[in-house]
């Protein structure tokens, strides 16, 4: 390369640094650097040059709502985030939201969804759609979720077991968000058990847990079933 | 150890493992130099604090991308500050009315519908400070225009009326002289 070539390419390098070339330019200036040690070191020699005009400029005092409102943002995505990944984990590895799930899932076989049947109302009634979900290995607790209207009943069958001083609550989750179904349930002696779901409007998920007496705010042990809604 | 303690390089993992206290001793360190240079750009309080929190958040959920080879953590996240402020700056471009003539939006209007007098007068009043302040007017120019102004060469070439090869041998040698003094402060 000439030596007015190189120092052309010098130059390409200073407005690539500033930010000023087309894009198709700028990607010219990556594969000529990318093949060229003069050009990296020029790149690299440059380059804090570029980084101090941007340290170099008058402080300005943000507003400290700036700060809360990044950090407002930040800590709901946290808070977003946490069922869903509770619930990938369920899913994976059927470990709990805290580690006292060993508590409920000695007793209780995790269920696993196999699949959804829907069908519509027969009855001429309101449309009607069933979900049923099967367990992963037998005997495992069986699920079905019987909807009519914005509401739905949620059967479990298999549920064996159950240490006398637990409950089952039955958790539904809403844009990445898990809330509990005001009822608490238990199962009779052939292990069956059903809870009313309120509203099942925009209900992605629907789990159920094992919990102390008197139900608890957020489940406390692996979910012994997990249905996904169909959409 | 507490994220106080740890360096910018150390926080980037933790971020990208969503813990928020890392996340905040990241924006305590580099909020206000980043909100200084969004409002250096924009020049105004509330699109510059916009700009940070899209800047920020975007780091906050791909905090994973920083790639240590291309400089430090506070630089790449200028970088961000910068090109995200320069991107509001030219999208309010295309919005301004061509015969509004009110200066506080006359100030965010870019090439082409800005005149070479006005975009001279707009970055030359603005004072020059530190290394940029040091260099000879012409240098300092071109570098003015397009790290804050964000023009392009060739919107710099237009308004300047000086060819293209000219303005980019004039950022060059403004970087240099620049870099110079950089590492003479070093020495």
């Amino acid at each position: 390369m000439s030596g007015n070539e190189h120092e052309r390419w010098k130059d390409e390098i200073a407005a690539y640094l500033l930010g000023t070339l087309a894009p198709g330019e700028a990607a010219d200036v990556e594969r000529h650097v990318a093949g060229c040690q003069d050009c990296q070191r020029e790149m690299r020699w440059l380059r804090p040059a570029v980084e101090r005009l941007a340290e170099d400029v008058e402080l300005v005092e943000p507003s400290p709502d700036l700060r809360i409102k990044v950090m407002a943002e930040v800590r709901e995505d946290v808070k977003r985030a946490a069922p869903e990944r509770e619930r990938r984990s369920l899913f994976s590895g059927l470990t709990g939201w805290r580690p006292v799930a060993a508590i409920a899932t000695v007793a209780l076989l995790v269920a696993v969804v196999a699949g959804y049947t829907i069908r519509d109302g027969e009855s001429g009634g309101s449309p009607e759609a069933t979900t049923v979900a099967t367990a992963g290995k037998p005997p495992g607790v069986t699920a079905t979720m019987v909807s009519s209207g914005d509401s739905g009943t949620l059967k479990l069958e298999n549920v064996r077991n159950m240490p006398p001083d637990r409950v089952l609550e039955a958790w539904v989750q809403r844009e990445g968000t898990v809330e509990p179904v005001k009822a608490l349930f238990v199962p009779d002696r052939q292990g069956r058990a059903s809870t009313t779901i309120p509203d099942t409007t925009g209900v992605e998920v629907v789990m159920v847990t094992a919990e102390p007496r008197g139900g608890s705010d957020s489940p406390t042990s692996a979910a012994m079933v997990t249905l996904e809604m169909p959409e | 150890m507490k994220p106080e303690r740890l360096a910018d390089e150390e926080l980037m993992p933790l971020i990208a493992d969503k813990q928020p206290d890392a996340f905040e001793v990241f924006y305590d360190r580099h909020g206000k130099v980043a909100f200084s240079l969004a409002y250096r750009i924009v020049g105004e309080r509330a699109a510059a604090e916009d700009v940070i929190q899209e800047a920020f958040i975007s780091v906050w959920r791909s905090g994973a991308r920083f790639d240590r080879a291309k400089g430090s953590v506070r630089s790449w996240m200028l970088g961000i500050v910068r090109n995200r402020a320069i991107d509001l700056l030219r999208s309010k471009t295309g919005r301004a009315p061509l015969d509004f003539d009110d200066d506080s939006i006359l100030e965010q209007r870019r090439a082409p519908q800005m005149t070479e007098a006005e975009a001279l007068r707009n970055e030359t009043a603005e004072e020059v400070r530190g290394a940029i302040g040091e260099l000879p007017g012409e240098q300092s120019k071109v570098i003015e225009l397009a790290y804050f102004g964000g023009f392009s060469h060739s919107e710099i070439s237009d308004m300047l009326g000086i060819p293209l090869g000219t303005v980019k041998g004039r950022m060059r040698l403004g970087l240099e002289k620049i870099r110079g003094e950089l590492a003479e402060g070093l020495a």
